[in-house]
């Protein structure tokens, strides 16, 4: 397979025009599955009783929002190193969904936050280095729109991002490094302290967001193709 | 506050992001699409 046909903007138009749909329908049925779990199988928590539930979307838009980062970084790197269209396009269509999730976490943490630890918002480790993270997603947005040359913008936007990648091993590490009012992690990779069905749900829903990222990202790098390449021949072409 | 006010806070607004972000996304689309179509018109007239 010839993967360098797929990093022309105008093949990756189709490819990503025919994956969208799929992933879109992987995320709604990933989503109900995991809003069974967590609304119908798992119980109700001894401690914090029903309010709890807000880990099912607060735990992996929080995952989310740091891997996103990373993909975005990644993609930053790729268009820096191989001066690639395709990958800064690919940054620019992940920033956005990013910072919706980021907020998303930041919101349902904090009223999780209220009825368990009596107050909305802490400046706390954890929760100020996710702030921290949704002021470098709105940062690279607004950075890469900022110059008449588009690619100027990318790599202004791939430089800006790769300094906020010392921010995830931060926000990560932050209820290990410092006294948090933040509670530490309950699910690692030797085990994790949770019910089963809780952590299924919890499971189910971030690889439901996973595949929404990623269809959104897919819609989201057709349009900034478009807008990009409107003089190209075959973007005359299309109907 | 009964515990139902945050949980529904949560899972609403965690919804309207997510409406939002797709009719942003359909918006975008839209006017790139657009933008395409008054070029072409230009083009044309020339």
């Amino acid at each position: 397979m010839n993967w360098f046909y797929f990093s022309s903007p105008a093949t990756f138009y189709r490819l990503a025009g025919a994956m969208a749909p799929w992933f879109f329908a992987l995320a709604a049925i990933l989503a109900g599955i995991g809003l069974y779990f967590g609304f119908v199988v798992a119980p109700t928590d001894a401690q914090q009783g029903e309010v709890y539930r807000i880990i099912f979307i607060h735990v992996p838009a929080a995952w989310i929002s740091m891997f996103l980062y990373l993909v975005m970084a990644s993609y930053g790197a790729m268009s820096l190193t191989f001066n690639t269209r395709l990958a800064a396009m690919m940054a620019r269509a992940i920033a956005p969904t990013g910072a919706m999730f980021t907020f998303v976490a930041l919101w349902t943490g904090a009223f999780w936050g209220r009825p368990t630890w009596g107050t909305y918002w802490v400046w706390d480790a954890r929760i100020t280095s996710e702030l921290v993270l949704l002021f470098l997603y709105l940062g690279f947005i607004a950075l890469a729109n900022a110059f008449e040359d588009p690619r100027r913008g990318d790599r202004a936007g791939a430089i800006l991002s790769l300094i906020g990648v010392v921010n995830l091993p931060i926000i990560y590490f932050s209820v290990q490094w410092w006294n948090t009012l933040h509670q530490g992690s309950s699910v690692s990779l030797r085990g994790t302290s949770m019910h089963a069905a809780m952590l299924t749900g919890m499971m189910v829903m971030a690889l439901a967001f996973w595949m929404y990222s990623i269809a959104t990202s897919l819609v989201r790098v057709r349009a900034v193709i478009l807008e990009r390449e409107r003089r190209s021949a075959w973007v005359r072409q299309l109907r | 506050m009964s515990h139902a006010f945050y949980l529904w806070m949560s899972y609403g607004a965690t919804a309207i992001a997510v409406i939002v972000e797709i009719a942003a996304l359909r918006a975008r689309r839209a006017r790139a699409l657009r933008m395409i179509e008054e070029e072409r018109d230009i083009e044309a007239e020339d």
